[in-house]
């Protein structure tokens, strides 16, 4: 399965973060320098949340949050102090992935008849958990920096 | 005037109840899937439905034409990520009053609440 990534198909990306943290949190997002791995995080540290495009486009978009960064968001999202990592936090990470995945979404479907589709968001967090990728896939992996704390997004495309 | 909220994420629907509770809508019902919404508005009356698009069980978009197919006039007002041109005109085709596209901000949706609402009561 070859990937065919361009710039392109990463902008929508990090514009969509920017905007998803301007407008959400009131937060501005700064990239840091845009690399390619093979590998995915396996921090346990980490909260994880991926979300899948279909459709002429096929790919995954993951981010992963420090868990201090985690609840950060959710403080300033829900005006409310969270003391860890639970159900609460899990579903706002899951939602910060699915409006992030959608605004750029929206920029790749461009005025094609018909939209590229999003899975529902799946969240993993904690020790020893494993998640298997489409083997060669290649990530684009673009580490922000914020007031809420650091967090990075990685996005793969597979070949059509 | 009762609400209900749609959407798989109870954070969203937290933020939600925020927003209506600033257009001064404090008596709110919550769904978490189109099915659950579709299943409330047969037992329940409400004057406001904010419907997410995504989610398990049923789709937003498939949620409003059930509701409209149930003879249910209330403004439903789509509240989601999708934010393709195609997708609004689908929802409004639908029998969606209005779009809010996420991320939005408080005073964004608050005004399309207000605005929608208005226009409901003036074509009622």
């Amino acid at each position: 399965m070859a990937s065919e990534i361009s710039i392109e198909h990463i902008n929508p990306f990090i514009k969509s973060t920017r905007e998803t943290f301007h407008t959400m949190l009131a937060c501005e997002a700064v990239r840091g320098n845009v690399a390619v791995t093979s590998q995915q995080p396996e921090d346990p540290r980490q909260i994880l949340a991926m979300v899948g495009l279909s459709g002429r486009l096929r790919g995954m978009v993951s981010i992963s949050f420090p868990e201090q960064t985690a609840l950060r968001i959710v403080e300033r999202l829900l005006g409310m102090s969270v003391e860890g990592i639970d159900e609460t936090v899990s579903d706002a990470i899951s939602e910060m992935a699915n409006i992030i995945a959608g605004g750029a979404k929206a920029d790749l479907s461009g005025e094609h008849d018909t939209p590229l589709e999003l899975s529902l968001p799946t969240v993993v967090h904690g020790k020893g958990y494993e998640v298997e990728y489409p083997s060669g896939a290649v990530w684009v992996e673009i580490p922000f920096e914020s007031e809420l704390g650091g967090f990075v997004v990685r996005v793969t495309f597979a070949g059509q | 005037m009762r609400a209900l909220i749609v959407d798989d994420s109870a954070v969203m629907r937290k933020v939600l109840i925020g927003a209506l509770s600033r257009a001064q809508i404090t008596d709110i019902d919550q769904a978490a899937d189109g099915q659950e919404a579709v299943d409330k508005v047969q037992t329940e009356d409400y004057g406001l439905v904010l419907m997410d698009w995504n989610m398990p069980r049923k789709l937003g978009i498939d949620a409003v034409r059930d509701i409209r197919a149930l003879g249910k006039t209330m403004p439903i007002i789509m509240v989601t990520t999708e934010a393709e041109k195609g997708r609004v005109v689908e929802a409004l085709k639908a029998g969606a009053n209005n779009y809010v596209i996420k991320p939005f901000q408080p005073q964004t949706i608050v005004k399309k609440i207000e605005d929608t609402l208005a226009r409901s009561q003036g074509a009622g």
